[in-house]
C-alpha cells in the first residue's frame, strides 16, 4: 500500500543546525507520533513537507506526489496546523473560515459548525482574545472541516487541557475511521503518544532514531537490572552502572539474559520499556 | 442490544505508567469483568473505535486486545454485526487468568528459588504469602453476589 509521506535522503542547512540524512515513512491510515528533543529538527521536517524553507538534497513525497513539483496537489491533501500560525489578521473567527473555506471545495460547514459549537468557539469572537487552547482548537478546526488525507499536527497537546485532548483524539479518530487518512502528530508528551499513536519516530539531531509500531518498539527493548562485579556481556544499548549494580536496556531480549546469569549476574529482573524510558535511553 | 456504556469505566484506566503494555491491560481488565460475570455471554462489546475513544488508546492497541481475547475464545467477533462476549466467556475468562496465575506462580518460585531458599522453604514461603494474602482479600470483600 501507498504510503502518506515517504521522505529520503533529507537534508536541509542552518546557521546553527544540520537537519539530516533524514528517512522517514509514515504509512497510510496511521496515527504517527513524532518525537525528540528540543532543537531535533521536527518543526524543520514539518515546514519542509509543506514547503517553508528549502532543503539542500533528499526526497519528499505525500501520497506519492513530490512536494516540489505538485506542491499544489500536495497542499490540496494535506493540512497543516502549527503552533506558529498566527490567525489573528483576520480578526473575527468567522472571517478566518469564510476566508479557509473559500480555498476548500471539499470543506464541511456543517462539521465546521458543530466542532465550533462543541468546542464553545463563536463566529464572531475576537481572535486576539481566544486563550491558546482555543487558538489551537481554531487551528484544528480550520483543518479538520477540509477532512485532509494527510493531517499534520505540530505540538497540538501542548496548549490542552486533559477534556479537550480528549476531544481532539476522538475527532482525529473520526477523521481516520475509513482506514485512509493519516494523522502526524509531533509532541514532546511521551506518555500522551505512547496511548494515542500507533507507530512512533524518534529523531535527534535531525536524524531518526527509530521507527515503528509502538507496540513492537515497545517489545522488542527490555529494562534489565542486576547485580554483576565483573564485565558485562555484549547486548546491551544502553548501560548504567554504580559499582556492581548494573541497569542496562537490551533490544536482544532472550540472549542477553541469558549471557548475564552465564557471567554470574545476581538479583536480576527484567522488565518491559515505557516509551518515555527508551527515548531517554536512546537520546542522552 | 447496545454495548453497556460503562464498559470503560471498568475496564480502565489504562496507563502507560502502570504495569503491562497498554493492549495487555485492557485485556485484564475483559478477563477480570467477564471472569467475574459482570458480562454474561452474548453482552455486545464497544467498537474500536469508541472504546479506544474512551479509554485514550490508539484503535491498534484495542484491536490487539480484541484479536487475543478472541483467540481465547472469550469473546467472538461476527462480520458486520459487531463484537461479543462468547457463551463459555467466564469460563473460558477463568480458565485463562487460571494460567495467568499459573505463570506468575511459577516466576514467584523461581524469584524465590533464585534468592537461596531450599525447595522445602519455597514450599513454606509461598504458602504463608498466600495465606495472608487471602485472608486480606477476604477482610476487604464486600459480602457479595459473585459467589458463582
Amino acid at each position: 500500500m501507498q504510503n502518506a509521506i515517504e521522505i529520503r535522503g533529507l537534508t536541509a542547512s542552518f546557521p546553527r543546525f544540520r537537519l539530516g540524512p533524514l528517512d522517514l515513512t509514515v504509512p497510510r491510515g496511521a496515527m504517527y507520533g513524532l518525537v525528540g528533543p528540543n532543537g531535533a529538527g521536527k518543526t524543520t521536517m514539518l515546514d519542509l513537507i509543506f514547503g517553508l524553507g528549502s532543503r539542500d538534497a533528499g526526497e519528499i513525497r505525500v501520497l506519492g506526489l513530490d512536494h516540489r513539483e505538485d506542491e499544489v496537489a500536495v497542499k490540496r491533501v494535506t493540512a497543516y496546523v502549527s503552533p506558529h500560525n498566527s490567525y489573528a489578521s483576520w480578526r473575527q473567527v468567522g472571517r478566518a473560515i469564510r476566508f479557509v473555506s473559500g480555498f476548500y471545495p471539499e470543506w464541511d460547514h456543517s462539521y465546521c459548525d458543530e466542532l465550533l459549537r462543541r468546542w464553545g468557539i463563536w463566529k464572531d469572537d475576537e481572535i486576539a482574545t481566544l486563550s491558546l487552547g482555543k487558538v489551537m482548537k481554531l487551528g484544528a478546526i480550520l483543518a479538520l472541516a477540509r477532512r485532509p488525507q494527510v493531517l499534520i499536527m505540530d505540538e497540538p497537546m501542548m496548549t490542552l487541557d486533559a477534556i479537550s485532548k480528549q476531544e481532539l483524539f476522538s475527532e482525529l479518530l473520526a477523521l481516520m475511521s475509513d482506514g485512509e487518512h493519516t494523522v502526524l502528530v509531533s509532541s514532546h508528551n511521551l506518555a500522551d503518544l505512547e496511548r494515542f499513536a500507533d507507530h512512533i519516530g524518534v529523531i535527534s539531531e535531525g536524524t531518526l532514531l527509530l521507527e515503528g509500531a509502538t507496540d513492537q518498539l515497545l517489545e522488542n527493548y527490555r529494562q534489565v537490572s542486576c547485580t554483576l562485579a565483573g564485565e558485562l556481556p555484549a547486548g546491551a544499548c544502553r548501560v548504567h552502572r554504580d559499582g556492581d549494580k548494573v541497569r542496562a536496556l537490551t533490544d536482544s531480549i532472550g540472549g542477553f539474559v541469558q549471557a548475564l546469569k552465564d557471567y554470574g549476574a545476581t538479583e536480576l529482573t527484567v522488565r518491559p520499556v515505557t516509551l518515555e524510558e527508551l527515548f531517554v535511553a536512546l537520546v542522552e | 442490544m447496545s454495548a453497556p456504556n460503562d464498559i470503560a469505566l471498568r475496564i480502565g484506566p489504562i496507563s502507560p505508567a502502570a504495569s503491562g503494555a497498554l493492549y495487555q491491560q485492557i485485556v485484564n481488565g475483559f478477563k477480570r469483568e467477564i471472569g467475574e460475570g459482570r458480562l454474561p455471554g452474548g453482552t455486545p462489546l464497544p467498537s474500536f473505535r469508541l472504546l479506544a475513544e474512551q479509554l485514550l488508546v490508539s484503535i491498534i492497541t484495542v484491536r490487539r486486545a480484541y484479536e487475543e481475547l478472541e483467540r481465547e475464545g472469550i469473546i467472538y467477533r461476527r462480520q458486520g454485526l459487531g463484537t461479543f462476549v462468547a457463551t463459555d466467556g467466564r469460563r473460558r475468562a477463568r480458565e485463562s487468568k487460571r494460567r495467568d496465575a499459573e505463570d506468575l506462580v511459577r516466576s514467584a518460585v523461581q524469584e524465590a528459588t533464585g534468592s537461596g531458599l531450599s525447595p522445602g522453604q519455597v514450599r513454606a514461603f509461598v504458602s504463608r504469602i498466600a495465606g495472608e494474602a487471602i485472608s486480606e482479600q477476604g477482610a476487604c470483600k464486600t459480602p457479595s453476589k459473585s459467589a458463582a
